[in-house]
């Protein structure tokens, strides 16, 4: 073999064994999440309150459980709305230099800091009623998602064909009607992508709650004015708290909240996949 | 009003959103943190003090924190990406490129509380026993690695962030590689290039992209919060080694806001340091976006 040959070889080595190595965090976090958390997935886990640190019953999670649900779908509500329409004017109307400058936006939105997202949430919302509340959490985490599903609501739109396009507007119907009865069933795939995108970010965010939920309440949902507690704020509390009780819990609510991510990537996946056949 | 004309309204509407968000969002940085550099001026960014007691307060170990974890960050991860990236475009077989590639979205798309999490209880331990403390032993009469070391501090979050933005730059990159024209390929193989060979010019082409990975994988770093607050060791002190615990911006406003309004300039102290984050990362991804528009020219 010549100099070349070899150094080929040793090269492709090299490149093959980082490459695997950057990959192998991956699997150990899903491991150790699973072989730590899994065992305490039960049903009375999802639905229990909190344990005490030492004595008492085992507990659970039951009030960020349903805190997590409530603001992620406010989130995906408020921020789906948002981004649906945006994503919408930027495919439609990519020519203005409005859609140049909401670009922009989303472009600066999307690589924001997202505690600074939960201090602009904060004077807005958590500061004029002098309370920590769950709107302004539902709030913070609709800024950090409509970027995300914007972009890709554009993409959606955009990856109809023309011809489509003009198909539905020759029908005579109103832009209206084309773009959210006709042109919507075409883009369907991507829109729901998008807005699972959206979801899984809400559902795992957890700096902006700091700022605005609080979190560290016993009690199940008590009005939107109100402190409510989220699973990503529940395991970093239960995880830096000095008792081993609470971190079984934050183990627990891990596993809880791997599962809920996996579940929306896989579908996502597999709706992708069918649109490319 | 025409239907149309009213829709078109509607849209105008929201994508006005966006727009409003930012502004608002650089304006309540710019209004809330004024009264602290109307306090201190510039010697707020230049102090090293957080004594809420006497409303003193001066950023400058957590913003160097910032700077040397996603320093720490970035050195590991560059070669780690581009890596990757090469290894799901050009050597794996193809039909296990979608898993890699599936596997590497993945990665980007876990909440960083669960980083933060298995940071804290499995990474640090691990590089404390089989990193840290052998560095310190036998190179410990190196600045950097000089503090005796406890496993959380600022090396474990640059490694747990390297971790967690490999996937990033290295999407990057790779959609950069793909995009190369395939004649290039052909006619460098056509020259006779090994394999390797090819690799080193398609990666010469892209230079812009992995600059644009980087600067926006910088970016990401120097934002992250929760996985960095929960291994950093939220230590306030000016940092001496890679080994000493400390703080950076994101994990100062997420471990001191909940108190902060018990003192009447720590809000304001936090708010400025938000905004110098925002400058610093904004500086960051305008690199990064820099970067792209000068691939997306050359394609």
């Amino acid at each position: 073999m010549n100099k070349r040959k070899v150094i080929e070889k040793v090269m492709l080595g090299v490149i093959s064994s980082l490459a695997i190595v950057s990959a192998i965090p991956i699997f150990a976090i899903v491991i150790n999440i699973y072989s730590e958390g899994a065992r305490h997935l039960t049903l009375d886990f999802l639905i229990d309150l909190p344990p005490p640190p030492v004595g008492g019953r085992d507990g659970g999670i039951g009030p960020a459980l349903i805190g997590s649900l409530i603001l992620t779908s406010l989130a995906v509500a408020i921020g789906g709305s948002i981004g649906f329409f945006t994503g919408l004017y930027l495919s439609e109307f990519s020519h203005t230099r409005l859609a140049q400058y909401t670009q922009m936006s989303l472009q600066i939105m999307v690589e924001f800091p997202t505690i600074i997202i939960g201090l602009f949430a904060y004077m807005i919302l958590v500061a004029p009623l002098k309370r920590f509340n769950a709107l302004a959490g539902a709030f913070a985490l609709s800024i950090v998602i409509i970027p995300y599903i914007a972009l890709n609501v554009r993409e959606a739109y955009r990856s109809i064909p023309y011809t489509l396009k003009e198909a539905a507007f020759s029908l005579g119907v109103s832009a209206p009607t084309a773009y959210l009865r006709i042109l919507l069933g075409t883009a369907k795939r991507g829109v729901l992508t998008a807005l699972l995108i959206g979801m899984a970010k809400a559902a795992g965010e957890t700096a902006p709650l700091l700022l605005t939920i609080l979190g560290t309440t016993f009690t199940y949902f008590g009005g939107l004015d109100q402190p409510i507690n989220a699973i990503p704020l529940l395991i970093y509390n239960f995880a830096l708290s000095p008792y081993e009780r609470w971190h079984q819990v934050a183990w627990g609510a891990a596993a809880a909240l791997l599962t809920i991510i996996l579940t929306i990537f896989i579908i996502s996946r597999l709706m992708v996949r069918e649109v490319k056949i | 009003m025409s239907s149309e004309k009213i829709f078109s309204i509607f849209l105008i509407a929201f994508a006005s959103i966006s727009l409003l968000i930012v502004t608002g969002i650089v304006i309540s940085l710019i209004v809330n943190s004024y009264p602290i550099f109307l306090m201190d001026s510039l010697s707020f960014i230049f102090k090293s003090v957080w004594n809420p007691v006497k409303e003193d307060y001066g950023i400058l170990p957590a913003l160097l924190g910032t700077l040397i974890t996603s320093a720490i960050a970035i050195s590991i991860s560059t070669p780690l990406a581009i890596s990757l990236a090469v290894f799901s475009t050009e050597i794996l077989p193809m039909r296990f490129r979608e898993f890699i590639n599936n596997i590497s979205d993945l990665m980007a798309s876990l909440p960083s509380v669960i980083y933060g999490l298995w940071g804290l209880y499995v990474l640090a331990p691990i590089l404390y026993q089989y990193v840290m403390i052998p560095l310190h032993q036998y190179l410990g009469f190196i600045p950097l690695f000089s503090t005796k070391p406890i496993p959380t501090n600022l090396f474990t979050a640059g490694v747990l962030l390297a971790i967690m933005i490999v996937p990033f730059a290295s999407s990057v990159i790779r959609e950069a590689y793909s995009a190369v024209p395939y004649y290039l390929k052909e006619a460098a193989y056509s020259l006779g290039m090994t394999k390797w060979e090819v690799i080193k010019t398609m990666l010469g082409y892209i230079k812009s992209a992995i600059f644009a990975g980087i600067f926006l994988a910088l970016g990401r770093a120097m934002g992250e919060t929760m996985a960095v607050a929960m291994v950093v060791g939220n230590t306030f002190t000016l940092p001496k080694s890679l080994f000493d615990m400390g703080y950076t911006i994101s994990s100062l406003i997420a471990n001191q806001f909940p108190n902060a309004e018990a003192y009447n300039h720590m809000i304001p102290a936090l708010y400025g340091g938000a905004f110098i984050l925002f400058i610093v990362g904004l500086t960051m991804n305008l690199a990064g976006l820099y970067w792209i528009k000068k691939v997306m020219s050359k394609g």
